[in-house]
């Protein structure tokens, strides 16, 4: 009984020691850039607002990892502010689904480089009311107190239900690049 | 003794058991520290109508452009005077900056008596109901005839008072769904008819209030029609050549900010003073003049 008893206590230890969860670090710069090729100009929205966290156990990234991201799609500047209400009514219908997210886990992180990790994540993209899953590919990088995020991928919009706007006639490119660069930080014990 | 202490230590593993079972659950401390960002409200997509204002506002430091044409032959003209395209025409170049996300000063100027004019409009309210969603906005300006074209005062002095016109309206916009837009706007002219004065042995000023009233049906995220129509309230509606209310229609084609109007009106008044003052042309004679606004923004700020 005594073993038992002192076992659980360590492994409760081990638990709430080893286990880490990383939260943004909303007081750097982080950016969320979607662009899409467009025949007279590339069309670009901008945001600094996204939030969530990523959770693993111990040393490796992967064990137990999960994570959420969220991005406030009300936030998104395009440079011109009727071109963001446009975009947002006609397209993005942010009063219905004001935030996109993603949900998943890590399932590669191989070290490339002393302070570089190639990972992947794999999980459910969600936009405009439509739910898919995807692997996003990228890299994080140590910091003394977090990472660095940094990852670059496609995301067909009509696969989102989202219809393709047009600029001056032309359409833009249904695969709209997302380009995200953010930081996270050792969530503080509460 | 011993069988508390056993008890005891039962009762703690258990505990912890169930802490730890529990703990694989809670162990994710994040939450959502703040709710969505809300963005100012827009009903009308455009910041004009073909000649009334609307509220809705430009972005902090936003710049618009405008030029706009009322062509004069009118469309009785016909094919060789092509509907009154061939000119000559009425055109105005403005250039508007956004102060604030809710404050727009434009600085304008037309061809018809050389008119400069400067506004400033600001949206002061802002009701987020879900059905029937209002702005409400001022809009208070002056326009400079700095050449007037009359021979009454082919004398004056360009910087003569009575050159000088003011305007004020109150803009009330509502939205039904995404599809229907309108908007009253009832205005108020100072000095209709620049010709009175000492020159015309006139002092009565001439002012004017006009229930400006518009309405936008958006079809597609691209195509939408339009209608105005600023019947007369009270005041001075004798200004010769302009003793009929206002009414033009057409279509507005909406690329990601930028706006492209094409309309017939029976006016051919471009600015604020000079249209509130009245048109031209009865709307029974059905003789209607082309006219156009193409508006394009720019960022004054540095992107993100």
């Amino acid at each position: 009984m005594r073993t038992i008893f002192y076992f659980l206590i360590v492994i409760c230890l081990l638990q709430s020691s080893f286990a880490a969860e990383y939260q943004v670090d909303k007081s750097q710069k982080n950016m969320v850039k979607f662009i899409s090729d467009a025949p007279m100009e590339d069309f670009e929205g901008v945001t600094d607002k996204i939030d969530g966290y990523l959770f693993f156990e111990g040393d490796n990234l992967l064990q137990g990892s999960e994570m959420y991201f969220e991005v406030d799609l009300n936030s998104l500047d395009t440079g011109i502010g009727l071109r963001n209400t446009h975009m947002r009514e006609n397209y993005l219908e942010t009063e219905k689904f004001p935030f996109t997210h993603f949900t998943g886990k890590l399932v590669k992180a191989d070290k490339t480089a002393e302070n570089s990790y190639q990972v992947s994540a794999q999980g459910k993209m969600f936009i405009h009311g439509v739910e898919k899953e995807i692997t996003v590919d990228g890299t994080m990088s140590p910091l003394a107190d977090g990472y660095q995020v940094q990852a670059l991928f496609i995301t067909p919009l009509t696969d989102y239900k989202i219809k393709v706007p047009q600029l001056m006639f032309f359409k833009i490119d249904e695969n709209m690049k997302v380009e995200v660069n953010f930081y996270l930080k050792k969530a503080e014990k509460k | 003794m011993k069988l508390n202490t056993a008890l005891i230590r039962l009762l703690t593993a258990v505990v912890l058991l169930t802490s730890l079972l529990w703990g694989q659950e809670s162990t994710v401390k994040w939450q959502r520290s703040a709710p969505a960002t809300q963005p100012e409200l827009q009903l009308f997509h455009s910041p004009h109508g073909i000649d009334l204002p609307t509220a809705t506002t430009l972005q902090k430091w936003d710049m618009e452009f405008e030029i706009s044409h009322r062509f004069i032959p009118t469309t009785s003209s016909g094919i060789e005077g092509f509907y009154g395209l061939d000119g000559p025409v009425h055109m105005r170049l403005a250039l508007g900056l956004a102060l604030s996300n809710r404050m727009v000063v434009t600085l304008g100027r037309s061809n018809y008596n050389d008119n400069l004019d400067l506004d400033l409009k600001y949206k002061f309210l802002q009701i987020r109901h879900d059905r029937i969603p209002t702005l409400l906005a001022v809009r208070v300006g002056g326009a400079w005839n700095t050449d007037p074209q009359y021979r009454e005062i082919a004398e004056r002095s360009k910087s003569d008072i009575h050159n000088f016109q003011f305007f004020g309206q109150l803009i009330i916009n509502s939205r039904f769904g995404k599809k229907l837009a309108i908007g009253l706007v009832p205005s108020y002219l100072y000095n209709a008819d620049i010709r009175w004065g000492p020159e015309t042995d006139d002092s009565e000023t001439k002012d004017i209030l006009r229930l400006g009233t518009q309405l936008q049906y958006y079809v597609s995220p691209l195509w939408s029609i339009l209608v105005e129509w600023s019947p007369y309230l009270t005041g001075y509606k004798s200004l010769p050549g302009q003793e009929n209310n206002p009414l033009s229609y057409g279509i507005e084609l909406e690329t990601g900010g930028h706006f492209f109007k094409i309309f017939l009106t029976n006016s051919q008044y471009i600015n604020s003073s000079q249209y509130l003052a009245g048109a031209d042309i009865p709307v029974e004679n059905n003789d209607w003049r082309i006219g156009f606004m193409i508006t394009r923004l720019l960022k004054f700020s540095k992107k993100m």
